[in-house]
């Protein structure tokens, strides 16, 4: 009896399942063909604008049956850990939030600022004032009246302590704000005692401490969004979620599933809505690269967020120019801790720096795109950057010259340096570890090893002050050398300690200068002393890499990789 | 059997505890914390986060705290998902891996019984070994393979199936449970197998035989009752596994479920996110062997509730 009853029910419900795949399987093909990218498919998909408040749950553009207007998948990476304008940090939750709000002024489609809630404003002689002059007009989501104090309120928000939001610091260091750091440090409590007012509805106005010719790429959504002070005060810290939410962007928020998608639709009451051509946007989730890749094949995401390193060539054979590699904002170096003996010994960095092949081991080991960089800012077009000595020397040269200098920071094979680099687990970053590690061994004979560990790992062991060598980056705030010399000054207590008078000379004179020619020219002379101390080893810069879809059209490469959507479309 | 079933419930609490007790600590143990970033946070943002989390307090206290909030099913906020309170996440994440896990299971079950009795029946024949083959395949090739494998031909090759995702519907379950199933199948049916010619042998079913009971009504009636304990003294903490330990399948098919909040909470030191997970499953694994226990009382009597 047992028997017959387990056979009915195993039979009876293997044959279901059996009936849901075929079914299944005929609206999967169906959906398939539907989704694929070919023009009589996008033909059927044409825009329409009426789509903003859908709340239904997450569907993906391979199971849509009913046509949606333009859709726009977008592979987002890593899950979002926070959609607060003023809290979130990360690069793929800014993608996010470019769309969703809008500063004072906007990043156009290749990174470059545009006018944004700010039609036009005016920096004073000494650059220090910037005044902005709102558009006429403007609206949040919900048809409310946006003002200029909602985007004063946006950046008090950001650099109050009850916020701890990691933005602050924008408002303290990398664009001095008059009267910040007071709030931050809680030394004021009065909103009024920082620099930044609205003296009309359509005004605002901030001052600093110091000129900053990079002070209008800050004022971007992703550092300065305003805020809608009447949801925050109804909802809390609900007031971003799907229903609550009042942006001003080009698109609304309309759904968001922790670790699958966040859904956006067109913002009707945005002031260049009829210029929006797509009309939804599905972020998705694609922690796994691969994955992302194989959706990408199938056309059920428009773009990635970054394609592994070791399918970077096949892919490049078959999709040719669809396979986006370019310049970003993230510099790669091994820092070595001046404060430990033997690294306290200028001769011993030096002779380390100069055994890494950097050719070897960014062309034929990492790959994936990186560039070798001799400098510890990433190359800028217009920056002057200078460069470690061993830029120049062949190979043979380089390493007679470290030889020589391990030995006389007095080690060799009977006394060499036993050392430990620490690095994140990341593929690349523990690949180019351990291949240092290799390097160091074979040609000076330094008994090297890595560590490796997640992310909090690595950064605790950054903040013990323990450390050997530190396979350490820098992701740029902007493309402009102030935001990498900005975090390695010394006096910037990010945890190098080392003194250097001359870049704190350099550094000063060129804060004032408003000239950014002039400027840079001066900040280079900064970056000379940091290289000449050889308190890192620059290694390379990083690319930014993302597959993009023929069918999309608007997308630019850019080394901030800004990408508003309001500027795409998709391809009849 | 309800008195029992109290008895073990009440008998897990200080399993529950300790798990709890040892997870907090080890938490804290770890190097790093939720708010690690290498550009140095000012003082006073530090110290309000510090605040807002209560992390400011002794250990003890915080511990306290947490105990008290679990008491009150609230699990904290998660520091990662800074617009989510652990307890939303876990409703959020839940039903999905429940889902997954649990058809995971029941595809292994039935495919993984009704190859070990055919193989049993049929030892040695063409039944026999592509049930062993597949059994080697299941057991032998990890879900992190066969998942991208299936993708690559069923999904991208053949379209038969999305690739990746999830909005409920029954394409997206397909994959994750046919990766999810294979090593259940695998396992149940090697256990079955081995387990129902052992009790074929038996002398009790010997016995039947020679009473001249036809071979169905033995099978039906003596050995299937007996050769499927094993299997059923697997599934509880089999399910438990299955259902708790898809994380890698969620990665793979970017599902989102509850056992990617487990690695995420780990590796990013959100401490009341680890902590509502750990606990969570804890009482998942208990109560699935729980679970077992009582089927396995229900199936042979000779097992007592003592």
């Amino acid at each position: 009896m047992l028997l017959r009853k387990f056979a009915f029910v195993a039979s009876t419900t293997v044959l279901l399942l059996l009936g849901a795949c075929g079914e299944e399987k005929k609206n999967e093909q169906a959906a398939a063909e539907q989704a694929a990218p070919t023009a009589s498919n996008v033909a059927e998909t044409a825009p329409s604008t009426t789509n903003e408040t859908q709340t239904a749950s997450a569907v993906p553009a391979t199971t849509s049956k009913v046509s949606e207007g333009t859709v726009l998948n977008r592979g987002i990476g890593a899950t979002i850990g926070t959609l607060d304008p003023h809290i979130n940090f990360l690069a793929w939750e800014g993608w996010v939030l470019d769309d969703l709000y809008e500063g004072l002024v906007a990043n156009d489609a290749g990174g470059a600022v545009i006018p944004g809630a700010a039609e036009k404003w005016d920096i004073s002689d000494d650059g220090l004032t910037y005044t902005f002059h709102l558009r006429d007009g403007l609206t949040w989501s919900n048809g409310d009246k946006l003002t200029a104090q909602d985007f004063v309120d946006g950046i008090i928000r950001t650099i109050s302590p009850e916020t701890a939001s990691d933005k602050a610091y924008i408002f303290t260091s990398t664009i001095r704000v008059a009267g910040a750091q007071g709030l931050v440090d809680g030394k004021s409590k009065d909103p009024a005692s920082v620099g930044i007012s609205a003296p009309d509805e359509r005004t605002v106005v901030l001052k600093l401490d110091a000129p900053a010719p990079h002070t209008l790429f800050v004022l971007g959504s992703f550092y300065a969004p305003p805020l809608h002070k009447p949801s925050l005060e109804k909802f809390g810290k609900d007031f971003i979620k799907p229903g609550n939410i009042v942006s001003n962007g080009a698109y609304t928020l309309t759904e968001n599933v922790p670790q699958s998608q966040v859904t956006l639709g067109k913002n009707p009451a945005y002031w260049d809505a009829a210029n929006v051509k797509i009309d939804k946007v599905v972020y998705r989730v694609t922690e796994d690269d691969s994955t992302a890749v194989k959706l990408w094949r199938a056309g059920e995401l428009d773009t990635t967020a970054d394609i592994p390193t070791a399918q970077i060539d096949p892919l490049k054979e078959e999709f040719g120019d669809q396979v986006h590699i370019s310049a970003s904002t993230e510099t790669n170096y091994m820092s070595f801790n001046i404060s430990k003996p033997p690294f306290d010994n200028i001769k011993l960095r030096q002779a380390l720096s100069m055994a890494i092949d950097r050719d070897t081991l960014v062309n034929k080991v990492v790959k994936g795109g990186y560039v070798v960089n001799y400098g510890y800012v990433v190359p800028i077009p217009g920056y002057p950057a200078p460069q470690v000595a061993e830029a120049t020397m062949s190979k043979e040269d380089r390493i007679a010259k470290a030889k020589a200098l391990y030995a006389e920071a007095g080690f060799g094979p009977d006394k060499p340096v036993s050392l430990t680099i620490e690095s994140s687990n990341n593929d690349a970053y523990k690949k180019q570890a351990e291949t240092i590690a290799v390097m160091w061994k074979q040609v000076l004979g330094v008994d090297a090893k890595v560590n490796a560990q997640d992310r909090d790992g690595w950064l605790a062991a950054f903040n013990s002050g323990g450390w050997d060598v530190f396979n350490d980056n820098l992701i740029g705030d902007f493309p402009g050398p102030e935001t990498y010399l900005a975090y390695m000054d010394p006096r910037a207590d990010v945890g190098y300690g080392w003194k250097s008078p001359e870049f704190e000379a350099a550094f000063d004179k060129a804060m004032p200068i408003t000239d950014q020619a002039e400027r840079w020219k001066v900040l280079a002379e900064a970056e000379k002393a940091l290289l000449d101390y050889y308190l890192t080893a620059p290694i390379a810069s990083s690319p930014n890499r993302h597959l993009i879809a023929k069918k999309l059209q608007g997308w630019v490469d850019n080394p901030a990789d800004v990408h508003p959507t309001r500027f795409m479309s998709v391809a009849p | 059997m309800f008195a029992y079933a109290i008895r073990r419930i009440l008998g897990a609490l200080p399993t529950l505890i300790a798990l709890a007790v040892i997870s907090f600590f080890m938490m804290r143990v770890a190097p790093g914390g939720p708010f690690s970033g290498n550009r140095r946070v000012p003082d006073e943002i530090r110290a309000n986060v510090e605040r807002a989390f209560h992390l400011d307090e002794p250990l003890w206290m915080q511990f306290g705290r947490w105990v008290w909030g679990v008491l009150h099913f609230d699990f904290g906020p998660s520091m990662k998902y800074r617009d989510y309170n652990v307890s939303e996440l876990i409703a959020i994440g839940l039903p999905t891996s429940l889902e997954v896990g649990i058809w995971a299971m029941i595809v292994s079950t039935l495919i993984g019984l009704a190859l070990g009795i055919a193989g049993a029946l049929r030892r040695n024949t063409s039944i026999d070994y592509a049930a062993g083959a597949l059994a080697m395949v299941g057991l032998a090739i990890p879900i992190f393979v066969i998942g991208p494998v299936l993708q690559l031909t069923l999904g991208l090759e053949l379209r038969w199936l999305p690739i990746a995702g999830w909005d409920g519907s029954w394409p997206f379950k397909i994959l994750p449970i046919i990766t999810l199933s294979l090593p259940g199948i695998a396992y149940v049916s090697r256990l079955m197998r081995a387990s129902m010619i052992e009790t074929m042998r038996s002398n009790y079913v010997r016995t039947a035989r020679a009473k001249g009971i036809g071979a169905r009504r033995t099978i039906i009636r003596h050995a299937l009752r007996g050769a499927i304990m094993p299997v059923v003294a697997y599934l509880g903490p089999a399910t438990a596994i299955t259902i708790t330990g898809s994380i890698v399948i969620e990665q793979i098919f970017q599902i989102p479920g509850i056992g990617r909040y487990f690695v995420e909470g780990a590796t990013g030191r959100d401490y009341p996110l680890v902590m509502g997970v750990t606990i969570f499953y804890g009482a998942i694994v208990i109560g699935a062997n729980l679970l077992t226990d009582l089927v396995r009382s229900w199936l042979d009597p000779k097992v007592s509730y003592e």
